[in-house]
């Protein structure tokens, strides 16, 4: 059952890859573990164990839900809530400022952002 | 790169029972899923299993932690049930400091016994008759032994003192140190607005008295101190102290595995 409490920033590696892979729309576990795996999703090598833990706790704080979609009765597809798309716009603005702030200091190479 | 399908499905029968140890209730929500996900990282021609395996085998590791320790929180952190548990160990508490202060006040207060009985007797015989005079016909009780004082930092015979209305010492049955012992300060103030009091003296480190000072009255006037050294009643104290404090461990011990028992049997169970 969905509690609605949003987990305080910063997010935890795994919960901020399965935000950034399921906002491009619903997912089954295996595709969650292949985008979070790759760089552009956060470069985070996640089992199954792990997967399912977050998608648990995640399903528990209202950021995720089932989506009820499937292509097979084994895969579950998930998709974000309302919440959980506030949480990761809030998590990205966080990361932004920080990577602004190192921009600013000389701190990241040239060239990595205009 | 070809993968052997025998290979695979002994790979995936070892992650199913590998999945049995997983918590009863998350393993029924995501046992199957869980074993979909691996069979799409074993397909996955761009997942080598060199790379696989020991990252499905720090996952199974790292979650099986984590979601046993998720299990032991949602079981036995229930509001209701530390409530439960602490008001229990609230209760054993009063109950072990109950066991414990009622005898130690009743072999305290049975310590006396012995010196009021000789400071009424003896306070009897002085009111009667002059005080310094009475004391000079034998009027103090026998001192047990029959020597004529005793050494109140190791005897535990009970002794009495008689003192003159100034509070100076007329004869003493008590010795420490080789002089006799000096009384609390303001004790005869108070005995002489109360006429009696009973209280536990310390003349020294280590050397504590049960003691009983009445007034006596009369035309001659004065105190007396009836006293007995309490190490033997200090000790009984100790104890009912161990017997107590080994009782509330006993509790605080079953209300442990109480507490444990009934969230177990009580715990959040799979749809």
């Amino acid at each position: 059952m969905a509690t609605g409490t949003a987990p305080a920033a910063p997010l935890s590696p795994a919960v901020f890859a399965i935000l950034l892979s399921l906002a491009e729309g619903d997912k089954h576990g295996y595709h969650i573990m292949k985008d979070a795996r790759a760089p552009q999703g956060g470069g985070i090598q996640m089992g199954p164990g792990t997967l399912y833990g977050s998608l648990e706790r995640m399903m528990r704080d209202g950021l995720v839900e089932e989506s009820g979609l499937s292509d097979d009765e084994r895969r579950r597809y998930y998709r974000l809530t309302k919440l959980g798309q506030s949480v990761l716009a809030a998590e990205l603005e966080r990361l932004d400022a920080a990577v602004s702030s190192a921009h600013a200091l000389g701190l990241l190479p040239h060239g990595g952002r205009s | 790169m070809t993968r052997s399908p025998t290979t695979a499905n002994r790979l995936e029968r070892l992650y199913a029972l590998a999945l049995c140890l997983y918590p009863e209730r998350f393993r029924q929500g995501y046992e199957l899923a869980m074993r979909q996900t691996f069979r799409d990282a074993l397909q996955d021609r761009a997942l080598v299993r060199r790379t696989l395996i020991p990252l499905v085998l720090r996952d199974l590791v790292t979650s099986l932690a984590k979601e046993h320790l998720a299990m032991l929180r949602d079981t036995f952190a229930r509001p209701a049930l530390i409530f439960n548990a602490l008001v229990l160990t609230g209760l054993a508490t009063g109950l072990a400091l109950a066991l414990y202060a009622i005898p130690q006040q009743v072999l305290r207060q049975g310590a006396n016994d012995p010196q009021i009985a000789m400071a009424t007797d003896l306070v009897a015989v002085l009111e009667r008759g002059d005080l310094a005079a009475t004391l000079q016909q034998g009027a103090l009780p026998t001192v047990a032994g029959g020597a004529g004082a005793v050494d109140i930092a190791h005897s535990l015979s009970p002794f009495v003192i008689v003192y003159d209305d100034q509070g100076r010492t007329l004869v003493s049955q008590a010795l420490l140190d080789g002089k006799p012992p000096v009384p609390p300060a303001g004790i005869f103030n108070y005995v002489r607005n109360h006429n009696e009091d009973r209280f536990s003296w310390q003349p020294r480190r280590s050397v504590r008295i049960a003691a009983v000072v009445q007034r006596v009255d009369g035309p001659h006037p004065g105190f007396v101190l009836a006293g007995r050294n309490m190490r033997e009643v200090e000790a009984r104290e100790e104890q009912v102290g161990q017997m107590a404090a080994l009782t509330w461990i006993g509790m605080l011990g079953v209300i442990l595995v109480g507490t444990a028992v009934f969230g177990w049997y009580t715990r959040p169970r799979p749809a």
